[in-house]
């Protein structure tokens, strides 16, 4: 169950994201609103996938019911072979906790708590103690080149410097997806390159990358690219080059 | 099993942990929601220890009459009062039946009362006289502590002698002991023979407002036509030895008295008796009832400081309704969540009431040291406060906790 011996589980299931025919309304104002209209498509591990579309065509819901944070209206969402239509709340809440990792475009790291404190926020629930918590919480931090940055709270950091501990903090319970949403959308293009670099890295280390953006040269970093349009995929293709990073 | 539970323990830790640092983020406002908290246990605590230091000292006023006796008056019974009898009578001679007949008695003292002046070079005090033998210093266990106290020879020889209570012998003859020296009651020169002890106050009494006189020296000069007959006589006590059934005691006495005054039937009796029992009782009960509405009044004030939890802890979930989605996003259970904010609720409750309890400890102190009234606050009032104070805690921040923790994930992080 630890990252070492994750390699050998990819083969026993290649396809990490499965959903079929999902479904989700909203009702506003007495009118259902679908947000996501019977979206069927796998993400295989390893996968670096980004989903693009204008606000309000239904990425971003999506991107929820796969994080497990929304449930769909119908449909299913199989994450790593588990139907999580058929969990309750505290199985989806380990699950987010144990195979998701996610990223936010304003950070939501908690105010006034430092940077180690907020990594390891994750693993309080996955009910580590205080010591192997601060330990796992270190050695994240510091592979975001943060480790003289450990005690410093969110308002002493960048906004570059923020991200990356949050970065931190979806990895720390070693995931095997990243959900990030608009990850750069509140930072400079020289930030973000930094943090499309530690995304492409990440992803080169195994990892499944699933980033909802708008801006296409945030998609171009990815290996497919999925567009959405009324709740609709309305293409779906995967780039054989990826584009460089600058250096 | 065993690590299952040090993960329980370690995870009300951690809970703890962020209960403080949410707690200190807000520092002002936790300081003032605690405050109607340590109001509500100070008020709680004290209540309690005021009832109970009424209680023990409505029953050191009842030991200092004496532990184990029963006190009979001439007066008729309360429902006697309704059936005509104005006035019932009791003599030395019942009284010396009593003593006869009664098993397990160790002493009795008969006594007649009057209200007398007392003169001397100068200065003067009004008391209460009681006329005495010495059976009323054993059975009041009350002695001289100079001097000496009435005496056999005093009551037969009707003696001019008077034994002063501590309160009487100041206001007369200051720090200087008076054993020896004569003064005047209503004008009859009299030697003071003796001084009693001190028995403090009780109900607000002094009971060292006293002067004693032998009951027949009594008789002759100060009852006069207060009295049925010559031999009559106004209080009775009889002292009891230590395990004596007072009840069965009483029926005794009753039985005996309605044959000395033929008493029939259903009549009802011209004399009242009480024991000391009865009165333990009845002062328990009523000091019970006190303490009760003392306790009800000062739950208010708890219960309003528990809606000054709720209040502020319904707030906090609203502000936070962010961090609660953030939480959940990254593994939060309901559980989570929901013990979070009822741990956060019961720590500011537990800090309130141990600060209420330390008030109602110095309060009570103050109340012990000025007014001479017992306040005492046990480890066991201790332990019930803070205990309480947690209970309210979960009580009242159980509502806002279980609404935090049915947020749904999504919607509390979109929350601005």
């Amino acid at each position: 169950m630890t990252a070492m011996n994750r390699p050998a589980e990819i083969p026993k299931a290649m396809t990490l994201v499965k959903t079929e025919n999902l479904v989700k309304n909203y009702v506003l104002g007495g009118e259902t609103v679908r947000a996501v209209d019977g979206v069927s498509l796998s993400i295989d591990h390893g996968e670096y996938v980004a989903i693009m579309g204008a606000s309000g065509s239904g990425k971003s819901t999506f991107m929820n019911m796969i994080g497990c944070l929304d449930i769909p209206t119908s449909g299913d969402v199989r994450i790593d072979g588990i139907a999580t239509s058929e969990r309750d709340g505290d199985a989806l809440a380990e699950l987010r906790n144990q195979k998701i990792g996610f990223v936010f475009q304003q950070f939501n790291l908690l105010a006034r708590t430092t940077a180690l404190d907020n990594v390891a926020v994750p693993l309080i629930y996955a009910g580590l103690n205080g010591e192997q918590r601060k330990a796992k919480a270190k050695a994240k931090l510091e592979d975001m080149g943060l480790g003289d940055r450990l005690d410093h709270s969110p308002a002493k950091l960048s906004g570059g410097q923020q991200q990356r501990v949050a970065i931190a903090r979806a990895l720390v319970t070693e995931p095997v997806i990243l959900l990030a949403d608009e990850p750069t959308g509140a930072l400079d293009s020289k930030t973000s390159e930094d943090i499309m670099q530690i995304f492409q890295s990440l992803n080169e280390q195994g990892i499944t990358i699933i980033v909802v953006t708008h801006e296409s040269e945030i998609a171009d970093h990815a290996k497919r690219r999925i567009e959405f349009r009324d709740g609709k995929v309305i293409e779906d293709t995967t780039v054989k080059k990826r584009r460089k990073v600058s250096r | 099993m065993i690590g299952n539970l040090g993960q329980k323990a370690a995870g009300w830790l951690v809970n703890i942990a962020i209960a403080m640092t949410a707690l200190r983020t807000n520092l002002m406002r936790s300081i003032l929601t605690t405050l109607g908290v340590m109001i509500g246990v100070f008020a709680v605590t004290l209540a309690v220890a005021v009832g109970s230091g009424a209680q023990i000292s409505v029953m050191q006023s009842i030991n200092a009459l004496g532990s184990n006796m029963a006190l009979i008056f001439p007066q008729p019974d309360s429902e006697g009062s309704r059936r005509g009898f104005d006035r019932g009578r009791l003599t030395m001679r019942d009284a010396r039946a009593i003593e006869k007949q009664i098993n397990g008695i160790t002493d009795i003292a008969p006594q007649l009362r009057s209200s007398i002046q007392l003169v001397v070079a100068g200065r003067n005090a009004s008391t209460s006289a009681i006329g005495i033998t010495p059976g009323y210093g054993k059975v009041s266990n009350l002695v001289a502590e100079s001097g000496r106290f009435i005496s056999e020879a005093d009551v037969r020889s009707a003696a001019r002698v008077v034994v002063l209570g501590p309160t009487v012998a100041r206001k007369l003859f200051g720090d200087f002991d008076p054993v020896g020296e004569t003064l005047r009651i209503n004008r009859a020169p009299f030697k003071v023979v003796g001084i009693t002890e001190s028995k403090g106050s009780s109900f607000g009494n002094d009971n060292d407002d006293i002067a004693l006189i032998p009951i027949s020296t009594m008789r002759q000069r100060f009852s006069g036509d207060a009295l049925a007959g010559p031999d009559d006589l106004q209080v009775l006590f009889v002292g009891f030895q230590d395990g004596v059934s007072l009840p069965q005691a009483k029926r005794e006495m009753t039985r005996l008295l309605r044959e000395r005054y033929r008493v029939r039937g259903k009549d009802i009796n011209p004399f009242t008796i009480r024991t000391t029992e009865e009165f333990m009782k009845e002062s328990a009960q009523v000091t019970g009832i006190f303490q009760i509405v003392l306790v009800a009044i000062a739950s208010i004030s708890l219960l309003v400081g528990g809606i000054g939890i709720m209040n502020i802890m319904l707030v906090s979930v609203t502000e936070r309704t962010r961090e609660i989605g953030l939480r959940m996003a990254l593994g939060a259970r309901r559980s989570d969540i929901r013990n979070q904010f009822l741990v956060e609720a019961a720590v500011l409750c537990v800090i309130g009431g141990a600060m209420g309890l330390i008030l109602a400890i110095a309060g009570g102190t103050a109340l012990t040291v000025y007014a001479d009234f017992p306040v005492p606050i046990g480890v066991g009032v201790g332990i019930g406060a803070i205990l309480f104070s947690a209970f309210i805690g979960l009580l009242f921040g159980g509502y806002p906790a279980v609404r935090a923790s049915r947020l749904s994930p999504i919607e509390a992080l979109r929350s601005e």
